[in-house]
């Protein structure tokens, strides 16, 4: 127990934190901007695992920025492509992002097997690159806190720093500028956008958009930071996670943070704790995150209908 | 209502054109994949479209996978009747597969009990796991989207430890269970080939599915629930309990498909990820069919057809099996849609679409 | 000069084949006030969805300043300085009035919504046109009638010449009408073109210039507002001597429905109202009176077991309703006619026959071990469509495919296929044609007489006035004051208590109540 909490209050554990959390964390913001506009977007899985495999195969040709950019560009299309079987075909949002799902699984095992030669498990023989970490090691010159600065803060991904920026840029833009009232009111009551002559659709498929790039730097992230090169299904339910932050964090981009942040934690744990704990079997580490999700989901839920449940009392 | 008018064919035959199409442009599609990445296209097209019915074997592949796929379509239809969209049937395979291959290795393995007995117990683990998501959405509002898919990752985590751990031959390092007595095994019916008792039990569930959703009181309240639940409480119908009652009934569902994946002659034990993520192709089959349990082993035989198609591909030929989730994802897509036919409504709105994306980044400044 | 707006032999069919526009002309003045009046189904609302550009005509033209014109949407025709206020609402619950206000064309600094400039704008202009409301709080908090003004800000924000209120008085009490009309003149007297959308005849020939009459989807007529009385409008209106006659009852039965100081509480536990006493007697038809949003829509939700009662007692025939569940309730004899049919009381995607036996589903005629008898359901449709006329191509139609009216005679068909004991009804005529409303008035009638104690809740006060026996009067969840109707007994009495102006001594109330 003592040798856990050293490590739960050690700086690497920071570091692991916000490592596993930032993926999470530009999944949850597009899980986000999809929900305030109204449409559930089931399919940040499968955005996150194609835009993964899409950076890493881009990578071994391309800097890795823009890697990251294709990657972004990935989850962007998709968002497109959902849009318009949404909005223009009226598929239903959550079988469009099933579909979405289904192509993802097979088809990044397609085309990583295209992509390799034939390897349908890892890239690990394409040369792929990593997004760059910041080094912030000037800050250990700073008296009496500088160690402990440089520790905590240095060695991130960039994209980290970026998700950190993006929860402000996604604030500020739901909440200080006309677009989000725009979102926000679509998402609410569609009409009242639609007869002030917005136009409701065009708001929706950006919405989805701006959700699958957002999913798309998350999947960036994991397959170019987290790990270098992409795996098989490497996404293993971080997307449907993410979905389950958004509610979590009632629906505001700080919230999610907070949110993403906590499953973060959860899953760093998930990944010191075999080493702690090698009597604990690693696939029941491993269910953590999830369990943590479903009860959080559960929680949550109870609370923000209380009031409904003690209806369902009073009339019991 | 089963009562047949004559509007009632002219829709059957409306939804079969309209699958037919979205095969037929999904195949299109998939063609092209092939020719842009086969060094033998020809080949690997044919062997995609004729290959199950190259020998006895393979028809029973196919067979198997009809089975299967029926199951897991019948228990996507129930919930998506019930307009729920638990995701679910994933975990459910799982638990019931545990459940069955406990069974199965138990002394009651050994005996002319175990087929039956595996099943119930295999269905009864797959209506807990089915319930959970009902209840808790029901209960305190969960969505039942987010926690079903939860349950699944936590279902295949945990079955797969108590295989590495537990049923595994001990030192073996082996992921899998011994095979599981000749008694616990499903018969073939065509000895020799995948062909058994799993079709007989897909097929009695499709019509125990179709009576329960048509021919009895809580078939139409669960419809009426899907329909309208604002409705079904108006009229004094209990709707949690229906939403609830049908996931755990799909549930059930979902658990003897786990028993008849781990008892099929395909198997006969129990392997870490057996799945091969057939459960989701249920979404597929349940849009296909209209969630209308008599279409399901219809779409399930013609899909069924296509999936092992793309599985005999993979193995014969150099294009990977997985291609065939590009088919899968475009058939959802074409067939959730509401397009009506493919002529010049339906390009130009196609053409409708490249208009938007030339305009819509105004929307964006 | 050419006029502002002209609408030249305006044709319109909708997909499904309805012609809702014939051969419509309409011209319209600068700086007038022009009524737009016909019934329910004469194709007001599509011609007005046409001039606002969210539906296209087919035939005939459309001519702005003398100037042929056309609008694909609504952005287009705001553009061209048209403003539409909508029956329902075009309101963001959780938004501010500003906020609500400028959607769609908001201030801006830079990429900032400049807030400051909004909410010194809205003020403004609510000075400006004497259309009092303040700016901060969220929408979903004020009453309809400042809706209404939030609604017509937002047209005049977007610098409206011609202002298209769509039956603005229906959701308001006389007084808020009062006070509407006064805006409206403000609007014309600062050069404001007004179009009025209506169908209740006092109120055009008060605040109107002309008047536009429309039947059947064609425009009858237009004539000035002061060469015109009451009675010569109704005819040009309906083709034919209107008279919508309800027979009163006759002597009244026992005591059948008691509600005793019953309290509601929202989901979010705030209370909805309280303190709610009222009897109902057999064979009489109570009228809940009250602007929308008073407790009257949450009184009938309660009482048929949707909602749940925080505190109180519900009786019918002195059996405590509150433990039941609805289905139970509705054994005992309560059916109720629902506000919003599409919305609550019909699962449109079903067929005919499975909508009229929903809420039978524990009668043994139709549900024997769990089992449906087919038959039996479908001749009880068969039969159901016989007796309420209801138009349709058999009972395995889906419901969705009927007509307005049609849909709201399954409601009626199913709820009152068996004589209720007691009756709730909200909104029965809302937005269904002349004949459909005669046909439900008469079907309630008939329930009456069969016995049934009738709750009726309307927004329309002239329906409450013609059906009810005795009226309660709900103000901010509280009854305020009871009526033996009578021919005395006024809209504009009524509307004294709805806003709370008056209020009546117990004594009175009490007499009433019983």
């Amino acid at each position: 127990m003592i040798e856990l909490l050293m490590t739960v209050f050690s700086a690497t554990f920071f570091v692991t934190v916000i490592r596993t959390t930032t993926p999470l964390l530009f999944a949850t913001l597009g899980g986000l901007i999809s929900d305030l506009s109204g449409a559930l977007n089931v399919a940040l899985e499968g955005m996150m695992l194609i835009a993964a495999l899409t950076a890493v195969i881009v990578s071994v040709y391309a800097p890795w920025y823009v890697a990251v950019l294709s990657g972004i560009s990935a989850g962007a299309m998709l968002g497109a492509l959902m849009a318009f079987f949404h909005l223009r075909m009226k598929a239903d949002i959550i079988l469009v992002g099933f579909a979405v799902n289904i192509l993802a699984t097979g088809g990044t095992v397609f085309a990583l097997a295209q992509a390799t030669g034939g390897d349908k498990g890892t890239s690990i023989n394409l040369p792929s690159k990593g997004v760059p970490s910041v080094d912030l090691s000037f800050l250990e010159a700073i008296p009496v806190i500088g160690r402990t600065l440089k520790s905590l803060l240095s060695g991130h991904s960039i994209l980290s720093w970026l998700a950190v920026l993006l929860v402000f840029a996604v604030w500020y833009f739901l909440y200080r500028t006309p677009y989000g009232l725009w979102l926000r009111g679509v998402g609410e009551y569609p009409a009242a956008p639609e007869a002030a002559g917005i136009p409701v659709n065009k708001v929706r498929a950006w919405s989805l958009i701006a959700s699958g790039a957002l999913a798309g730097i998350g999947g960036a992230q994991l397959a170019m930071f987290n790990y270098i090169g992409f795996t098989r299904d490497m996404t293993a339910g971080r997307g449907f996670i993410a979905l389950g932050a958004v509610l979590l964090g009632a629906r505001h981009p700080v919230g999610a943070m907070l949110a993403a942040l906590l499953f973060g934690v959860f899953e760093a744990l998930a990944i010191v704790m075999p080493n702690l704990f090698n009597w604990i079997p690693g696939e029941l580490i491993q269910t953590i995150p999830f369990a943590v999700t479903a009860l959080a989901l559960v929680l949550f839920s109870y609370r923000a209908q209380r009031a409904l449940q003690r209806r369902n009392a009073a009339k019991a | 209502m089963s009562t047949s008018s004559p509007s009632r064919f002219a829709l059957v035959g409306r939804e079969v054109a309209r699958a037919v199409i979205a095969l037929a442009i999904a195949l299109l599609v998939a063609l092209v994949v092939i020719l842009a990445t086969s060094a033998d296209p020809a080949k690997a097209f044919s062997t995609l479209l004729t290959a199950p019915l190259s020998s006895n074997r393979t028809i029973g592949l196919w067979v198997d996978d009809v089975a299967k796929l029926t199951l897991t379509g019948l228990a996507f239809s129930l919930v998506f009747q019930a307009k729920q969209f638990s995701m679910g049937v994933q975990g459910q395979v799982y638990m019931g597969g545990l459940f069955a291959a406990l069974v199965a290795m138990s002394p009651i393995g050994a005996t002319p009990f175990a087929i039956p007995v595996a099943m119930a117990a295999a269905m009864c683990a797959g209506a807990v796991y089915g319930f959970m998501p009902g209840y808790a959405k029901a209960r305190f509002g969960a969505s039942e989207i987010v926690s079903s898919l939860m349950l699944n990752y936590i279902a295949i985590l945990v079955v797969n430890y108590i295989i590495r751990a537990h049923l595994a031959p001990a030192g073996s390092g082996q992921l899998v269970t011994a095979k599981f007595p000749e008694t616990a095994i499903l018969p073939a019916i065509i000895p020799g080939t995948r062909f058994d008792l799993g079709i007989v039990i897909a097929l009695a569930a499709t019509v125990v599915v179709w009576f329960l959703l048509y021919r009895t009181n809580w078939g139409l309240k669960l419809r009426l629930v899907g329909h309208n639940a604002k409705f079904a409480e108006y009229s004094g119908i209990r709707s949690s309990f229906i939403m609830v009652s049908a996931m755990t009934l799909a549930g059930s569902f979902g658990g003897l498909l786990g028993a008849v994946f781990v008892q099929g002659r395909a198997f006969g034990n129990l392997a870490q990820n057996f799945d091969g993520n057939m459960a989701f192709e249920g979404i597929l089959i349940a849009i296909v069919a209209r969630n209308k349990p008599l279409a399901v082993p219809v779409v399930a035989l013609a899909y069924g057809y296509l999936r092992q198609g793309a599985q005999l591909m993979g193995i014969r030929t150099d294009v990977p099996t997985e291609m065939i989730s590009v088919v899968q994802a475009i058939i959802i897509l074409l067939v959730a849609s509401s397009f009506t036919l493919p002529g010049k409504k339906f390009i130009g709105r196609l053409m409708g679409r490249s208009q938007t994306a030339t305009t819509a980044p105004e929307a964006a400044k | 000069m050419a006029p502002l707006l002209e609408a030249i032999s305006i044709g319109k069919t909708y997909p499904g084949g309805t012609v809702a526009n014939d051969g419509v002309n309409l011209t319209i003045q600068a700086g007038e006030v022009h009524a737009v009046v016909g019934e329910n189904g004469a194709g007001k609302s599509t011609l007005m969805k046409i001039l606002f550009g969210i539906e296209q005509h087919d035939r005939g033209e459309l001519r702005l300043d003398g100037k042929p014109i056309r609008f694909a949407n609504p952005r287009e025709a705001i553009d061209n300085g048209i403003g539409m206020v909508f029956q329902h609402f075009s309101l963001v619950p959780s938004f501010s009035v500003y906020e609500n206000v400028v959607l769609g064309s908001e201030p801006r600094n830079g990429i900032k919504f400049d807030r400051q400039k909004a909410i010194a704008d809205v003020r403004a202009l609510s000075e400006k046109f004497r259309l009092a409301v303040d700016p901060l709080p969220p929408v979903g908090q004020l009453p309809v009638g400042q809706q209404q003004r939030v609604e017509i800000l937002k047209a005049l924000y977007r610098d409206a010449r011609i202002l298209i209120l769509d039956e603005p008085t229906a959701v308001l009490a006389p007084q808020e009408v009062e006070e509407l009309f006064v805006a409206v003149r403000a609007l014309v007297a600062q050069g404001r073109t007004v179009i009025f959308i209506a169908h209740k005849l006092p109120e055009v020939l008060e605040i109107s210039d002309r008047i536009t009459v429309m039947r059947a989807g064609k425009t009858v007529g237009s004539v000035n507002a002061r060469d015109v009385t009451e009675d010569s409008l109704a005819t040009m209106m309906v083709g034919r001597e209107i008279a919508l006659r309800v027979d009163r009852a006759g002597a009244r039965g026992p005591l059948a429905c008691e509600v005793k100081n019953l309290k509601i509480d929202a989901e979010n536990g705030s209370t909805i109202a309280k303190d709610l006493s009222l009897k109902v007697h057999a064979g009489e038809i109570l009228g809940l009176v009250g602007v929308e949003g008073n407790g009257q829509a949450e009184l009938l939700e309660t009482i048929a077991g949707l909602r749940p009662a925080a505190d109180g007692v519900i009786a019918l025939d002195g059996a405590d309703l509150n433990d039941l569940s609805v289905l139970q309730r509705r054994q005992l004899g309560v059916a109720s006619i629902p506000e919003d049919r599409i919305a609550r009381g019909l699962a449109t995607g079903a067929s005919i026959a499975e909508n009229l036996v929903a809420t039978r589903l524990s009668d043994k005629r139709f549900v024997r071990n769990g089992l449906l008898d087919l038959k039996a359901i479908k001749a009880n449709a068969l039969a159901l469509i016989e007796q309420f006329s209801v138009r349709a191509g058999g009972p395995n139609v889906a419901v969705g495919t009927l007509s307005g009216g049609n849909m709201q005679k399954i409601v009626v068909a199913r709820e009152l296929s068996e004589q209720p004991k007691l009756l709730l009804v909200n909104q029965p005529t809302r937005g269904v044609d002349l004949g459909a409303t005669q046909f439900i008035w008469k079907s309630l009638t008939k329930a009456r007489d069969g016995g049934a104690a009738v709750l009726l809740s309307s927004a329309d006060l002239s329906e409450l006035l013609a059906l009810s026996d005795r009226l309660v009067v709900f103000y901010r969840g509280k009854i305020v004051a009871a009526f033996v109707n009578s021919d005395d007994l006024t809209a504009e009495t009524l509307g004294t208590y709805m806003l709370g102006l008056n209020t009546q001594d117990p004594e009175t109330m009490r007499a009433a109540l019983q």
